[in-house]
């Protein structure tokens, strides 16, 4: 197309190029224009989470978890009259880019942080917040390193620790059905699932003949690939061996994968018991009512804490923001995270240094939506109760499914000894 | 311009060396340690985009599994002081980088001489996976959780210590090291070799007819690559503090041909305008919770469409152009990024 006044002309050409430089340039206009929080000077908090990818589901509990404390904290007056404001970052559930979030906050001077839940960003963090003067509070890595063989004192776990969460299942087990003596386990074969698995095996051969006065007969676990479409060569596995009670680590949509492949092989009418370590209530609300009777571990669950008045400011102002009646407690470890932050900076006197905040923060004991937390001085993790759900299938239930009973164990009773710097030791097979 | 090198002094063609490292010198004084941190990625970002973009626009090989010798580079700089109980830190930079060229050569002989083209780049991706899964399932390399605590090391050169424990101390190494690899990389793509893999890329059965060894060249073109794609893990190790398994994803090796699509694959300089490019986009948008990657994504595809040469390509378009209307020629047509030097 040829025009003949003269004038500027627009090809098509040039306005694609000019999209895309406006396009490129839009976003970095955000570089120079300063935070518009320094006017009350709050105490800023880093969250540092999956908010994209496949972890996304677990780190959006963790954001409204951390953000229902700081809403409420602020509006009761904020830590000795600052409120306090969280800077939010995505880990985009791979370790260099949280890390590289780690550090870009630390260089804005945000050493306060939290919403870890990954075992290999946990780990890189002590090395990191040590030499940067950061202190990061986990809240849902699962793994026993933490407080044993990677001990840091800039890192801290406010959840349950793995051996905590198996032997609190364990416990129930062994009281609840003393009976069923023969065991199975379907694992997934990443650092994550032996962990669990191997204390599993190591609570099983302590605890169940002291409570039953029966040694329990374990098979060998399966171990399935993470993140694989199609469990049912593995199933089919498990559906042969002799086992009564079936123990599975499989974790997040692997878990629902697995649940639901399982169900046409029969392998929930041939079990007993189901017992699943740290799923919630993913697999249910993915299978309505066609969900096995399972028992589930829980970092938190909501009606199991009615008495309390923080559980429930939780629970309503979660369902008000999403809609969603199933949080998962993911949302209560973040929230326990920032009244943690807040008790210690009320300890301080406001002061964020690093070395202030880890002697307030060692031996703390605070409350969060489960009730009193004590973060253990030695290796830097809470002792919490653990919390242990009973799901069922119902088909008038119009979700298809309820938790029909709940249990609750001490945290001291079932929390492993404290040895930072030394490796966990289990008995094994 | 034209479609041969053209022969320039290396030191007069190595200027946008001299003012990429003058301003990445600049970055300590002025920025905060999270953005000197950034910094520092960059510049092992450049030297990973420049070894890949050595193989695609020298020789003609895509490689879309260059996260592997990157992998292979970070673990040996990670596990290798870990199980030998430490050692010295330049013979440590050394071994990673032999590994990388190793492990070139050892898929090179496997790979290069039974596939061209798109073969040998699924062969690339395919391989990079089994490392990945190699990672995962071997216990010291920290299977899925990887490896931390890598140390900070202090360099003993007989007569001094350079320590590189303190502050920014390993950024300026950093500066160096990558400094040097880049001016090695642009002298095997500009020197006598270079002349030879471009003649190959051209017409492989000329070449071959004029008496180059295609095989042989190739095979070096990927060592010299593999090599210096590990030398950039290897320095990026100490600096990041973590190795996962995920340095070895396939969407690790994609970050090299993003960075050349971007900057513009034509120029030597292109990949590293374009890593710096993406480095800036990555952290402007840091804060687009969940839509970060779409909104680059599209970026990328925008630029892409709208400049198909890159950000070089452009320059060069234009540089052409200006040339043109000053002799009053018709432009060359600008479809294809031109070679040029630099």
């Amino acid at each position: 197309m040829t025009q003949s006044f003269k004038g500027p002309r627009f090809s098509r050409r040039t306005l694609l190029k000019t999209t895309a430089a406006a396009a490129a340039i839009a976003p970095m206009s955000r570089l120079w224009i300063p935070g518009a929080h320094a006017a009350d000077n709050p105490i800023r908090l880093g969250l540092v989470t999956p908010l994209s990818g496949a972890q996304e589901m677990i780190g959006s509990f963790v954001r409204h978890g951390a953000e229902i404390a700081v809403e409420k904290i602020n509006a009761d007056g904020g830590v000795n009259g600052r409120p306090l404001a969280l800077e939010i970052r995505d880990s985009k559930a791979n370790p260099a880019a949280a890390t590289v979030a780690a550090r870009e906050l630390l260089g804005q001077g945000v050493n306060l942080q939290l919403g870890t839940i990954s075992s290999a960003v946990a780990l890189a963090m002590g090395p990191l917040m040590q030499a940067a003067g950061g202190t990061v509070l986990t809240c849902g890595a699962g793994t026993e390193k933490l407080n044993h063989e990677n001990y840091s004192p800039n890192v801290f776990r406010v959840g349950d620790s793995p051996y905590s969460r198996q032997y609190g299942l364990i416990r129930l087990i062994a009281e609840r059905y003393p009976n069923v003596t023969s065991w199975g386990g379907i694992i997934p074969d990443h650092e994550y699932g032996r962990t669990t698995w191997a204390i599993f095996v190591d609570a099983m051969l302590n605890i169940f003949p002291q409570v039953t006065g029966k040694q329990p007969e374990i098979q060998r676990p399966i171990l399935v690939p993470y993140g694989a479409g199609d469990y049912k060569n593995f199933i089919a596995a498990a559906v042969r061996q002799p086992f009564e009670g079936l123990y599975t680590s499989a974790y997040g949509g692997d878990a629902v994968t697995l649940f639901q492949q399982a169900k046409p092989f029969g392998l929930f009418e041939k079990t007993k018991v189901v017992v699943d370590s740290a799923n919630e209530f993913l697999v249910p609300l993915a299978m309505k009512d066609q969900t096995p009777d399972t028992w589930t571990g829980t970092h938190w669950y909501f009606n199991g804490n009615t008495d309390n008045p923080m559980s429930k400011h939780l629970y309503d102002a979660y369902v008000a923001r999403t809609g969603n009646k199933y949080p998962m407690g993911w949302a209560a470890e973040a929230h326990a995270a920032v009244y943690a932050y807040k008790a210690a900076l009320e300890k301080t006197g406001g002061e964020t240094k690093a070395d202030a905040i880890i002697a307030a923060l060692k031996g703390l004991t605070f409350d969060s939506a489960t009730g009193k937390r004590t973060l253990r001085a030695e290796d830097n993790q809470a002792i919490k109760n653990v919390e242990i759900m009973r799901i069922s299938p119902k088909a008038d239930n119009p979700d298809g499914f309820a938790v029909t009973d709940f249990v609750s164990v001490p945290g001291d009773s079932v929390v492993e000894p404290a040895r930072p710097g030394q490796k966990l030791e289990l008995k094994s097979l | 311009m034209m479609t041969l090198a053209t022969r320039t002094t290396p030191l007069l063609a190595l200027w946008p060396l001299a003012v990429g490292l003058i301003l990445f010198a600049l970055a300590p004084a002025l920025l905060n340690q999270g953005l000197v941190f950034l910094a520092g990625l960059t510049l092992v970002n450049i030297v990973f985009a420049q070894a890949w973009n050595l193989l695609f626009s020298t020789i003609g090989l895509l490689s879309f599994g260059q996260a592997m010798f990157f992998a292979i580079g970070a673990y040996a700089m990670a596990a290798g002081p870990q199980q030998a109980g430490g050692g010295p830190f330049l013979m440590w930079l050394g071994i990673a980088t032999g590994l990388g060229a190793l492990a070139a050569i050892v898929f090179g002989i496997v790979a290069l001489r039974r596939s061209g083209g798109i073969y040998f780049a699924v062969l690339t991706l395919a391989f990079a996976e089994l490392v990945h899964v190699l990672i995962t399932k071997t216990d010291w390399l920290g299977r899925n959780d990887g490896l931390t605590g890598i140390y900070r090391p202090t360099i003993e050169l007989g007569i001094a210590t350079i320590d590189l424990t303190q502050g920014d101390a390993y950024y300026w190494f950093m500066l160096v090291a990558c400094g040097l690899a880049s001016a090695l990389l642009w002298w095997a793509g500009h020197g006598v070799l270079g002349r030879s893999f471009r003649a190959i890329r051209q017409d492989p059965v000329r070449a071959a007819f004029l008496g180059l060894d295609v095989d042989r060249h190739r095979l070096a073109a990927f060592a010299i690559s593999g090599a210096a794609s590990a030398f950039a893990g290897a320095v990026s190790a100490p600096w990041m503090q973590i190795v996962t398994p995920e340095l070895a994803h396939w969407s690790m090796s994609t970050k090299p041909v993003l960075y050349a699509l971007l900057g513009g694959a034509g120029s030597f300089w292109g990949p590293a305008i374009g890593a710096i490019l993406f480095g800036a986009v990555e952290y402007a948008t840091r804060t687009m919770h969940g839509i970060a990657d779409i909104t680059t994504g599209l970026m990328l595809l925008a630029v892409v469409l709208a400049i198909p040469g890159g950000v070089m390509g452009l320059v060069m378009t234009l540089r052409a152009r200006r040339g043109a209307t000053a002799r009053a020629t018709p432009a060359p047509h600008a479809r294809r990024p031109q070679e040029q030097t630099p």
